[in-house]
């Protein structure tokens, strides 16, 4: 499995890489990218099987970029992570093809929950 | 400032209210970050004038320690900007708290670590607070900056707003304090918009 971490805050990143450890095998791999526009050309070139995506970021932000790789990749599996917990932001997200939300601090059980939930576990 | 923005006494308590339950959101999130003891103290929220605001930073910021500042623009229903003011040790106490290695302890990397916790609390309060005022707001990616002096504070940020609500909160370690404001400073139309809601609300109730 290839899993694709985007957020502007390289602390962030490792708070969902932390998160992920436990749920990842020796032969998975993590690949970061900074925003949403260097998420979109990574997704292309990359293609992992699931990404999680920040929404506030500077250059392009989560949703447009959500939007960008559900337009390339109708089947690609984007999971929200973030502190914009709004109604409105997490309908758009879903709207633009978001899987799922999580709240950010990231909960590695909520995390599990969620992937096994989708069936992606 | 006109009379029509300014917030009587029933809507700052009714205010004070809704941003402890929406800083409690946040409350909540930085402690599922820190997986030791730590608590954070009851906010102490006040709303200000420029001239207030100013006189209140005079006497709040130490002025011989520098200060991480992040800046956020919110807008939507409620629109301005929001800032977290956080002094050079509590900045370092909190790096340290976040597992960062003696040798990471520099500019680059503690900048990173009050962004992200800034826009945790940010983003978790006014999302919240969002949601009980029936607002929707919209987040800009934040910025930060190192300022030396309170000068220097007055010349970048500031300048526009008549209405500013300040949220002070202490995160206390079993060792050691972190002191962090959080600032929002609104737009006069977002005060009008937030005294209908909270009329609203007091009627209510």
């Amino acid at each position: 499995m290839k899993y694709l971490v985007t957020d502007d805050s390289k602390m962030a990143r490792k708070m969902i890489i932390k998160s992920i450890q436990d749920i990842i095998n020796e032969e998975d791999e993590i690949i970061q990218a900074t925003n949403g526009e260097e998420a979109v050309s990574m997704y292309k070139e990359e293609n992992p099987d699931i990404s999680f995506m920040d929404l506030t970021m500077p250059i392009m932000d989560g949703f447009e970029a959500t939007l960008a790789i559900k337009s390339f990749d109708p089947d690609a599996k984007i999971i929200i992570v973030s502190a914009d917990i709004q109604e409105g932001s997490m309908k758009k997200a879903k709207e633009n093809g978001a899987l799922g939300f999580i709240k950010k601090p990231i909960n590695p059980d909520n995390l599990k929950n969620m992937l096994m939930k989708l069936g992606l576990l | 400032m006109s009379d029509h923005l300014t917030l009587n006494e029933d809507e700052r308590d009714c205010l004070q209210e809704l941003m402890n339950i929406s800083y409690g959101s946040a409350t909540a999130a930085i402690a599922e970050i820190i997986d030791k003891f730590a608590t954070l103290s009851i906010p102490n929220i006040k709303t200000a004038t420029l001239d207030e605001f100013k006189v209140y930073l005079q006497e709040k910021l130490d002025h011989g320690k520098s200060h991480y500042v992040t800046n956020q623009l919110i807008n939507g229903t409620i629109s301005g900007e929001t800032m977290f003011v956080i002094d050079n040790k509590s900045t370092v106490n909190l790096g340290s708290e976040f597992d960062l290695e003696e040798d990471e302890l520099v500019e680059d990397e503690l900048k990173d670590v009050v962004l992200e916790i800034s826009n945790i609390i940010t983003s978790t309060t006014l999302s919240k607070f969002s949601e009980l005022i029936d607002a929707s707001i919209t987040f800009s990616p934040p910025s930060i900056k190192i300022l030396h002096s309170i000068e220097e504070f007055h010349e970048h940020y500031a300048n526009e707003y008549s209405h500013i609500i300040i949220i002070s909160t202490d995160i206390k370690f079993e060792d050691q304090h972190i002191n962090g404001e959080l600032l929002i400073l609104s737009k006069d139309e977002s005060i009008l918009y937030m005294k209908n809601a909270l009329n609203r609300l007091l009627e209510e109730f």
